[in-house]
């Protein structure tokens, strides 16, 4: 099986796909340089971790179980690495005898450890909330989870001493902000969406999420341990979730019981959705499409804009914008899971296959 | 803590209990006929209680006057949301329901932000501010009433599908569709007579819950749960259920936060419907192999 993997690997870091991967992420780092606009960068970080976040859900359905509460994992793997990182920045620091840790390889290290802490407890959380949801479909899984985040929100609140409840905190700064970390972000995106590629479409892993989500019971009849698969699931996409989380309360510099929030439980299914469910890439575009819509509209001459505009239809309401962004999403969801339910992905698969498509329904016409 | 306490607090989860009863039986009606879960369903309830709101103010109508209103404007809201969008994916993936529910969770509550500001607000009924007073227990009148109008709402629904023929259609079609169809029910109207009756109850349990409570757009999300989760605490489908479901719902939710605190209440009764679905994932009295 271990030889087997690692053969697949190699025939796979010489394949095609595993080149435009990289080369896409090359370009992504890159991108920066060019145009340095820092709102174009904040943009382009916020997609980048939404992405990871997006391609863990996306994991997760792809076993055929649908969450409405990942908001709890990302919130945890945030707060986790959040409160970890600063302990252990300063314990470094009062040992070095400084006032804070100086940005450095130490501190970049950390980010990076604290990074991963904070997935491997999401995923401890993820293996308990899991051993739960097993049995438990469709809907009826839907409701548990968004119940664990309700629970999770309002718990969180109340442990001020551990989370500083609805005030929040900054983390410490490990990497500086702006191009550094934005690089930090773009390589943790590669090597997760990379991992969740191989798991997805080249281990037999993939193989046995596919089938679960085809049909459980066929799945199970044919030796599938259907429990023991979707708990994996479970536990792999908790700790992209975490990792995802970490990465956004460092970016954005605080963190408070509102990461919990629905909002943040529906978004990567929305991005997943609207990309393409099962599919790598459709994730990343989701994530693109929803987050510029949100940020454009929030931009405050945009929001100007739309004041002029409008406000003096909505008078009950100081900014038009962001109401109005999410009605844009609300939109483009419902039509998209009505005319293109495999996602925006699909529009370029069929733009591939007509021409294909074409030239081999030209000899059946031929017979006919 | 004295008796009178528990008395009055036994008394609001009763009132709070038939809000969600009404509710509930909403989504019951749509689970049982048309097999589809509509996690939007608390979004009507909350356009419900903004249009009674916007009733009484700009045309100075008696509130309860104004929920009959509201009523019939959030049934044909109903419909289009069923023509539109659920029609269109009935038979898909059972998760496309719930993408298209979080759509329109998004579209409701953002247009109704545009519309109505995002102060909150409170119906004031008739009866504002008068008190029952019974010796040591005192509770308001609008909760009495509330009480009254679930049950009379109850009842007439119970006549409508035990009695009538289009009743009579609902229950042959959520027993077996295709069945229903081949006896000449003409199912796509049934379904639409289903939706908009559950988007009716719902306006109704809206206007209720803004004479009880003040609201905002938002407040539309943590129903619709409690909904779902009185129908599995009393059964799919069955509304006496529901009944029992939601009265137990509001007793529990008002003990947890009288003796806990208020944040607590949503977190209990959570907590409740997570080890209910997870010893029993159909529900209590849900029916096995489905």
């Amino acid at each position: 099986m271990n030889n087997m993997n690692t053969q697949k690997i190699s025939q796979f870091v010489r394949s095609k796909a595993f080149l435009v991967i990289v080369g896409c992420f090359a370009i992504l780092a890159l991108v920066p340089l060019f145009i340095t606009d820092n709102f174009f960068l904040t943009l382009l970080t916020l997609i980048i971790i939404f992405s990871i976040y997006a391609s863990s859900w996306n994991l997760l359905a792809s076993s055929g179980q649908g969450s409405l509460g990942h908001a709890v994992f990302l919130g945890i793997g945030g707060f986790a690495s959040a409160m970890i990182g600063g302990s252990i920045a300063t314990a470094l620091a009062a040992l070095s005898g400084l006032d804070r840790l100086p940005i450095g390889v130490a501190s970049v290290t950390l980010q990076v450890l604290v990074m991963i802490l904070g997935g491997l407890i999401s995923a401890g959380l993820g293996l308990l909330i899991g051993l739960a949801c097993v049995r438990l479909k469709a809907w009826y899984l839907a409701m548990v989870t968004f119940g664990f985040s309700v629970i999770v929100e309002s718990v969180s609140s109340q442990l001020d001493f551990l989370t500083h409840g609805i005030d929040g905190f900054a983390p410490a700064t490990l990497v500086p902000k702006g191009y550094p970390f934005y690089i930090l972000v773009t390589a943790s995106a590669f090597a997760s969406i990379l991992i969740m590629y191989l798991i997805m479409n080249k281990f037999r892993l993939g193989l046995a999420f596919r089938a679960i989500h085809g049909n459980e019971a066929e799945a199970k009849m044919i030796g599938i341990n259907t429990a023991k698969y979707k708990l994996i699931a479970f536990v792999i996409s908790t700790f992209f979730a975490g990792m995802a989380g970490s990465l956004y309360v460092y970016f954005i510099r605080y963190v408070d019981n509102s990461i919990f929030a629905p909002a943040n439980s529906f978004a990567p299914l929305i991005m997943a959705v609207i990309g393409g469910l099962g599919t790598v890439i459709g994730p990343i575009i989701g994530a693109g499409i929803l987050i510029s819509v949100q940020q454009l509209l929030a931009l405050p001459s945009v929001s100007e804009g739309l004041h002029g505009a409008l406000g003096g239809f909505f008078p009950g309401i100081a900014d038009v914008g962001p109401p109005l962004s999410l009605i844009i999403i609300g939109v483009i969801l419902v039509l998209i899971v009505i005319f293109m339910p495999k996602g925006v992905i699909s529009l370029y698969d069929k733009f591939n296959s007509s021409g294909e498509r074409e030239k081999k329904k030209a000899p059946e016409e031929k017979k006919k | 803590m004295d008796i009178s306490t528990i008395i009055l607090t036994l008394v609001w989860g009763v009132a709070i209990g038939c809000v969600y009863i009404l509710l509930a039986t909403g989504l019951n009606i749509i689970f049982g006929v048309m097999k589809l879960v509509n996690f939007a369903h608390g979004q009507l309830l909350m356009i419900g209680a903004y249009l009674t709101w916007t009733l009484t103010v700009t045309f100075g109508l008696n509130a309860y006057l104004a929920i009959v209103f509201t009523m019939p404007i959030v049934a044909v809201l109903g419909i289009a949301v069923e023509r539109l969008t659920f029609r269109r994916i009935l038979g898909t993936d059972k998760l496309n329901e719930i993408f298209i529910s979080l759509g329109l969770i998004y579209i409701f509550e953002n247009v109704a932000l545009l519309i109505w500001g995002d102060r909150s607000k409170q119906i004031i009924s008739p009866f504002n501010n008068m008190i029952l007073d019974l010796s040591s227990i005192s509770i308001t009148y609008d909760r009495v009433v509330a009480v009254v109008v679930v049950v009379l709402a109850l009842v007439a629904f119970g006549l409508l599908i035990k009695k009538t023929k289009i009743g009579l259609a609902m229950q042959a079609t959520s027993q077996k569709d295709t069945a229903a169809q081949l006896m000449g029910v003409n199912i796509e109207k049934i379904y639409m007579i289903t939706f908009a009756l559950g988007a009716a109850l719902a306006a109704c349990a809206g206007g209720l819950y803004g004479i009880i409570f003040s609201f905002n757009y938002q407040i539309g999300a943590m129903p619709t749960i409690i909904g779902f989760a009185i129908i599995i605490l009393g059964g799919l489908g069955s509304i006496k259920g529901a009944i029992v479901g939601g009265l137990l719902y509001g007793i529990a939710e008002q003990l947890a936060t009288l003796f806990l605190g208020g944040i607590w209440g949503s977190a209990v009764a959570f907590a409740l419907l997570i080890v209910v679905l997870i010893v029993r994932p159909k529900g209590i009295f849900g029916v096995k192999g489905e």
